[in-house]
């Protein structure tokens, strides 16, 4: 009967596959990529897991968990695995599985739902599940902690300066997604800033009566709800809508100050209710969504392959390989859960068999949150897709120019198109917010209005680019929190006060410096004319799945001193497929001969204008600068990432062991 | 489910600190210590959640 079963859901999933590969109309409806992915995560999880859970970990509930160990009450406490999983799943899904695919649709809906559903089943998933057993039997420890321990202290100095690298990079990109979406946007400007005293009058709320967190956090949804239909009064008053339409410039100081302020402000005043509002909404959100998808089936119009897959594309430069697996990190491979895995969650399993759904299970949740993020970007128009995100450079300042430019394309795009659609959302333009957050918003006013009402487009797109504007905001916050205590690390090596958490000077000045360094890529990317997305996401793309690849270090070395030598392939597989994709990823970065691809080549084009007198000197100059910065930059994480493979090959190699005889083959199968 | 239940659920899947499960956890393991007010509990709860490492993703 379960053989039946599951033969019919890898029927199904099969037929999902066959069907987005072979079908050659005009539009093929987004159930079958629905039935692929899922039926592929059932399969995967019934026996891949299974495999992984039984033969490499050795998963055994006589093993007492450190939450039953170390219990406190407070962050080691043993959880039912189905709230752990919510916990886990809710800490591990951000803006990167819904920003990432929606950029890679730039070759197609096929290659990014591909690696997508393959990449979180044979690596994402995987690191995710090694990491998270590996610190589950260390009582709790983190990658670096880890890393030190089991390869050297050179590595986990290593693996944190990677972490810090990273971090910077991070921010830089999604306060830059942020600022596209909301420039010369009142009513965005408006939801979002209000967001901040909601947050202050909650933190106040739930300091002085610290028992009504929950009744503090439904008030404040509430009122981000009414903040939402709010901006739309302030769009069109004639006072308002002027003080909230800000430009990219100006945006980005904001933010900025924001960062900063809020980085140094306690915790329980602005972070913390804003992590519980950002978590009410994101979960909400993504339910909201799947059941609008399952509801209303759309149907698809971005073709499975776009002409782009040879790298000429407007979105961002670069071939499919390896560049598709570059821009989707998170929903198929994300080294960020790595330091999750390894953090609260370990801390809270009730038994060990619990960390195969959570470690594995909700990696795989994640990776259809990237499936239902490819959903709402096919279902546009091809034309409205490129000339939402293509550079206003290419696209010309007006939907005149905008609609050649995407004929260009080979698309079509009725010049009045564009107008008509930025107006039914309540925005004056839609050009060239290249960034992920605006064109899944309007997917998701297509889908949520179609299954929930049609007559509110324009809320339902507010309330989409509210909603990951929100959590992003909050993880400017919380990350600048983290890369100030880092840095605070690193810095009190050379002087001991600056490592002091609480000396507020040294908070400050660490807070200030972890800003200004992630302020200067993101101004860099605001002003860059090809719109900065171009050249960071990559980046970020690069660092995330580098970090990915220091984790599978990290898991390899677990599992061979663990005596599972001959499993090492499970995590080995993975790791080369990064080296292979991230190294050639940043070295066609930074040598390609392509100035729209290669940051050495675009100095030297830079210069060579500068020569000619068509850039003027001193932009010229700081054009040249960042370039070489990035380049560095780029370099800098190929070298740490291979050092740190290189350092665990060697411990791979003197504890390599052969095991004792091999269990039987036929209980794989059981 | 109670609404008691449901309500410690929504806590530990959004991270908020959950009092009541942290006094029963001091009555049943640690019935000598002193237990510290709401307040105090919440306040070392969030530092640690905090001003560790990271806690979430991009």
């Amino acid at each position: 009967m379960t053989a039946l079963l599951w033969t019919l859901i890898g029927g199904l999933g099969a037929a999902g596959w066959a069907m987005l590969a072979w079908h050659r109309g005009e539009t093929v409806s987004a159930a079958w990529l629905v039935v692929a992915a899922v039926g592929s995560y059932l399969i995967a999880y019934r026996f891949y897991s299974r495999f992984l859970a039984h033969r490499v970990v050795g998963l055994d509930d006589t093993r007492t968990t450190p939450a039953h160990r170390l219990s406190n009450g407070r962050d080691f406490v043993p959880t039912s695995r189905w709230v752990l999983f919510g916990h886990h799943f809710a800490a591990i899904a951000g803006a990167g599985p819904l920003v990432g695919p929606v950029l890679a649709a730039q070759f197609g809906y096929l290659p990014g739902t591909i690696w997508v559903v393959v990449g979180v089943i044979l690596g994402g998933a995987v690191q995710d599940f090694v990491i998270l057993t590996g610190s589950m039997r260390r009582d709790g420890k983190s990658l670096g902690q880890m890393a030190r321990d089991e390869i050297g202290p050179t590595t986990g100095v290593l693996a944190m300066v990677a972490i810090l690298a990273i971090m910077v990079i991070l921010l830089a990109v999604l306060t830059l997604i942020v600022v596209k979406a909301l420039t010369d946007s009142p009513w965005g400007v408006f939801t979002i800033a209000c967001t901040i005293p909601i947050a202050l009058g909650m933190g106040l709320w739930m300091r002085w009566r610290p028992g009504q967190t929950l009744q503090a956090t439904a008030v404040g949804v509430v009122l981000l709800l009414v903040a939402v239909v709010a901006g739309r009064w302030v769009s069109e008053s004639a006072t308002l809508a002027p003080v909230f339409t800000l430009s990219a410039v100006t945006l980005s100081w904001w933010l900025m100050g924001y960062g900063f302020l809020a980085s140094v402000t306690p915790v329980w005043l602005l972070l913390c209710p804003r992590d519980y509002l950002s978590t009410f909404v994101k979960v909400g959100t993504i339910f909201t969504l799947a059941i609008g998808i399952l509801v209303t089936m759309p149907a698809m119009h971005l073709p499975a392959f776009t002409r782009f897959v040879d790298g000429t594309g407007p979105v961002f430069a670069g071939a499919l390989f390896p560049f598709c697996f570059i821009t989707i990190a998170c929903g198929a491979i994300s080294g960020f859960h790595a330091l999750v895995a390894s953090g609260t969650t370990p801390k809270m399993l009730d038994r060990e068999s619990d960390a195969r759904i959570i470690g594995y299970g909700a990696m795989l949740m994640e990776s259809f949150v990237a499936i239902m993020a490819i959903c709402a970007a096919s279902i546009l128009d091809p034309g409205v897709y490129f000339a939402m995100n293509a550079p206003l450079a290419l696209l010309g300042g007006s939907a005149a120019t905008a609609a050649h430019a995407v004929q260009q394309w080979g698309f079509t795009l009725a010049p009045g198109q564009m107008d008509a659609l930025a107006r039914s959302v309540g925005e004056t333009t839609l050009l060239a917010r290249t960034g992920g957050a605006p064109t899944l918003a309007v997917g998701m006013a297509q889908i949520l209005g179609g299954a929930f009402g049609r007559a509110g487009t324009a809320i339902w797109y507010h309330f989409a680019i509210m909603f990951e504007a929100l959590f992003i905001l909050t993880t400017i916050d919380a990350g600048t929190r983290v890369g100030r205590f880092m840095f605070q690390e690193l810095a009190g090596h050379l002087w001991k006060p600056l490592g002091r958490t609480s000396w507020y000077p040294a908070m400050v000045l660490g807070s200030a410096a972890i800003v200004a360094a992630w302020g200067w890529f993101l101004i860099e990317g605001v002003t860059d004319p090809l719109g900065g997305i171009n050249s960071l996401w990559p980046m970020f793309g690069i660092s995330n799945q580098l970090l990915a690849a220091v984790a599978l270090s990290v898991g390899t070395t677990l599992i061979i001193a663990n005596g599972k030598a001959r499993y090492a392939w499970t995590t080995l597989l993975p790791l080369a497929w990064l080296l292979l994709i991230c190294s050639s990823a940043s070295w066609q970065k930074i040598f390609s001969q392509d100035p729209h691809l290669g940051f050495l080549s675009h100095a030297a084009q830079t210069t060579a204008a500068v020569t000619a007198g068509t850039i003027a000197a001193a932009r010229g100059s700081r054009l040249v600068f960042n370039d070489h910065l990035n380049a560095v930059l780029c370099g800098l994480f190929l070298v740490i990432t291979w050092a740190v493979v290189l350092a665990s090959a060697k411990v791979w190699l003197q504890r390599w062991r052969p095991d004792p005889a091999p269990d039987s083959a036929a209980a794989l199968a059981a | 489910m109670t609404v008691a239940r449901l309500v410690a659920v929504i806590k530990r899947i959004c991270g908020m600190p959950d009092y009541a499960a942290y006094v029963a956890h001091l009555a049943a393991e640690h019935p000598e210590r002193t237990v510290p007010t709401e307040r105090e509990f919440t306040a070392a709860y969030q530092k640690s959640r905090y001003e560790g490492g990271a806690n979430r993703c991009c």
